[in-house]
Formats: C-alpha cells, structure tokens, sequence
C-alpha cells in the first residue's frame, strides 16, 4: 500500500504541475519572447524549444528531486492509510497522459524508420560533399520518389538528396542547401521534433510551428557566411519550391523548406543579408554557469526544508 | 472563432449587404456608437432610420451587441474584422466541400488552380528580386576591379 501511495502521489504532483506550467507557457510564450528579444534565430529557436520543454523537464525533475523523497523519507510506512481519491485518479490522468505520449512519440518513429529506409533503398554515399563539409553528417544521394533535400534520423541524422535537387542547383547552391541540412543534423532537430511528440498537450502548435520556422532561419544563419552564399541558398529556395510541394518529406525531418508562407520571408531575409547581422556566438557559459551554481547552492542548503514543505501538499493530496 | 463559424451554419444565408458592410467597417474603426453618433459624424450619409434599422438587422444576425443608454441602443461589433472574414473564407470552404463530390470538385480545381497560379507568382517575384540582387552584386564587384585598377596604374 505504502509503494502504491508513493507512486499514486508522485504521478498527482506529476500531472498537476505539468498542465499547469504547460498551460502557463502556452499562453505566455509570446509575452517571453517579446520580452527577453533573442539576439539570432538560433538564440530565438533556443528559447522556444527550451519553453516548449519546459513543463516536461521540470515536472520530472521536481517529482524526483522532490515529491518521491520527501515521501519515501517522512511518511511513516506503518499507516494502512488509503491511496485517496484525488491523487488516484490525478495519477490515471497522468497515466493517460504519458501513454498518449509514449504512443504519439512511437508511432512518429516507426513511421520516420520506414520511410528512411525506403529513402535509403539504392542510395550513394557523397564522399566528396561529405568532406567539403568538414563534418561527420552523413550525406546520402537518393533516388526522386524520395524528398528532394531533407534531413531524417533521430540520433544519427543524415542528409538525403534526391537527384531532382542535384540535378537543378548549382554546385555553390547545392553546397550552402547542404550546410542548411547539416546545421539541422548537428542540432539533432529531429530528436527535439520527437520530445515534442512526447511532450503532449493541447495548445501547444502554435510555439511549435514559432520554433520550426526560427530553426529554419537558424539553420540558413549557420549556412551562410557571405552574400553569395546568401544569394546561393534564396535561389536553393526558390528552385526547391518549384521543384515539389512543400512539406511532403514526412514525419521527423527537417526538409529544406518547412512551409510556403515561410519562404518568402525567408528569401527576403536571405537577400538583405548583411555581414554586419551575422550573430556572433557569445560565450554563454560566461553567465549560466553562475546561474546554475546558485542555483544548486540554494538547493542544496533549503532541501530540507523544501522536502518538508512538499510533504505537507502530497499529505493534503492524499486526504 | 467556433462561435462565429457556429453562428454561419446555424443560419446559412448569414450574407452581409454594402449598407451594412459599411456600418460594420464604422463600427470596428469607432469601437462602438449609437445611431445618432453615426448619423452626425457625416460620414454616412442615411437617413437615422435607415441606419437604425440596419443595426437592428445587425444586431438580430448576432453580429453585433448592443447596450441601453438612455432612450437609445450603444452598438459595438461582436467579432473583429479579422475574425468575421476567417469565419466567412472557412464557411465557403467547408460549403464547398460539405457538397456532393461531383459537385464538389470543379470549384475546389478552381481553388486549387488559384492557390497554385498565387505561388507560381509569388516564386517569379522572389525569382525577380534575387535576379537583381545579382545584378547589384555583379556591378558592385566589377566597379571594385576597375577602381581598384585605376589605382594601380597610378601607383605605376
């Protein structure tokens, strides 16, 4: 009885603090990103998928960090005390919750896995693009019924190719498309497009699509170094679209283009590039690291009382 | 929004004549009003019965509130702009394809053939605009050559 009580609690305080942090961050995304103004598109992406998370992470963290503990140590285990109706059925919502997840999260990866592999079917290796890239990601060539440039897997990403998209750009476009394509890959996108999927709840698309359409300006930030490359990757653009409808490179991928209305401002943005707009990488260690420092300190002299605190709400919830 | 779209499939014939159509532009540029301070503004020029009666008509299709204030109503509209067209565009569509599907099916080509003749325009302008920023780019490089020539015949 004590174990299904503790785990009956956990999932309550689970649940109740994820709908209510979700729905706090669905509602205020837009009020933190007009407040906080991300200096680039990658600082832009970054904090929306950190909010996007949010409510996830530390939902989990404060039901290890702190619900499971204060229960397993200040709750006597003699009581025959009774799970409670409020945190039973808080837990079955939370259990319903994470299955939804789970599956949502399941299915989307079988379904990426198949399409990849039939993608793959009869593919080349690019050696020569691979090296020009300087980096790890693989870069495969494939056949036309295939995407014409996207990125699909999860923790081993690679870069497809369709012949199509070879066949139409220039060898400088094709080398900027491919350097778009990678900076998704060496973000693992896709891996944060599937803890989306986990992370399930309502109201969220709308800081989701905010967020794919900052990575694909982060991902053209990071491929382009000068205004030819920025030339290159508009006329990638450009004949990409022309080349097949967009968004039809299936679940988890980062395809080239993500929607229709997005390449316009994405051209026009690419057009006007300037030099002197290319974001700076800032030492960003410089200022989180004494954040979090202060952070664990704080946690680590209040635990105590904290852990009591949070066995008076669990006691109130098992009532 | 579901409001607005529940209100166009309650009552199908919800269609909005230039008289109205230009006291509901008043409306959402003045916020609310009564009759008189719409007849009075002047720009509107009807006579007091004919809009009052119009902003009956209004306020019976649910599209716009109306509070006591004194001896008359204070209007104001019931959705924004913004909304009421969404509402309006999502209503034909759905009308559209709520139809038999033989009858469905030659409208939505229109549509479809429109939303594609829309992006093969928008991909020509953005070709066009690209086109001339090479063009700026090529003159800019070949005017840094000549002058950059010039200086090194002087220099010789």
């Amino acid at each position: 009885m004590f174990a299904a009580r503790c785990i009956g609690v956990s999932l309550a305080v689970f649940v109740l603090l994820y709908v209510f942090l979700s729905l706090l961050v669905s509602q205020g995304w837009k009020l933190m990103r007009r407040t906080l103004r991300p200096s680039s598109a990658r600082g832009a992406a970054d904090l929306l998928f950190t909010l996007r998370v949010l409510p996830l992470g530390l939902s989990v963290f404060v039901t290890l960090a702190f619900t499971l503990p204060s229960f397993l140590l200040l709750e006597p285990r003699s009581t025959g005390e009774a799970i409670g109706t409020a945190s039973s059925a808080l837990g079955l919502c939370c259990l319903v919750l994470l299955g939804a997840g789970v599956a949502r999260a399941v299915f989307a990866q079988l379904r990426a896995s198949r399409a990849l592999v039939g993608w793959l079917k009869g593919s080349a290796l690019m050696e020569r693009h691979i090296k020009e890239s300087g980096n790890a990601v693989p870069i495969f060539r494939i056949g036309n019924d295939a995407p014409t440039l996207t990125v699909a897997g999860l923790c081993a990403p690679k870069v497809l190719v369709s012949e199509a998209a070879i066949a139409a750009l220039t060898s400088p476009e094709l080398r900027t498309a491919l350097r778009h394509e990678i900076a998704h890959a060496i973000h693992y996108d896709n891996l944060r497009k599937l803890l989306f999927r986990f992370s399930l709840f309502p109201a969220m698309a709308e800081l989701e699509h905010a967020w794919s359409e900052e990575t694909e300006m982060a991902a053209d930030d990071a491929a382009v170094s000068s205004f030819h490359d920025a030339l290159d990757l508009a006329a990638a653009l450009i004949k990409m679209s022309r080349l097949g409808p967009v968004e039809s490179s299936g679940e988890l991928t980062m395809a080239l283009l993500h929607s229709s209305t997005a390449l316009s401002a994405r051209v026009h943005r690419l057009v006007a590039w300037n030099q002197a707009q290319k974001p700076q990488s800032r030492g960003r260690w410089f200022y989180v690291l004494p954040t979090a420092a202060a952070m664990i300190i704080a946690a680590v002299t209040t635990y105590g009382s904290v852990l009591s605190q949070m066995h008076a709400v669990t006691e109130w919830l098992v009532r | 929004m579901k409001r607005i779209l529940d209100l166009f499939r309650r009552s199908p014939n919800v269609h909005f004549g230039p008289l109205e159509q230009q006291l509901l532009s008043t409306l959402w540029t003045r916020g609310s009003a009564t009759v008189r301070e719409i007849v009075d503004d002047g720009e509107i020029k009807l006579a007091y019965t004919t809009v009052m009666t119009t902003l009956d008509r209004l306020f019976k299709k649910q599209i716009l509130n109306r509070v006591a204030e004194g001896r008359a109503f204070r209007y104001s509209p019931r959705y924004s702009q913004t909304e009421l067209e969404k509402a309006a565009v999502g209503e034909t569509i759905r009308q559209l394809l709520g139809s038999n599907a033989g009858a469905a099916s030659l409208p939505l080509s229109y549509l479809v053939e429109a939303v594609s003749e829309h992006d093969a325009g928008l991909l020509d302008d953005l070709q066009r605009l690209l086109d001339q920023k090479r063009r700026e780019l090529r003159s800019e490089i070949r005017g840094d050559h000549r002058s950059g020539d010039r200086r090194s015949k002087e220099t010789q």
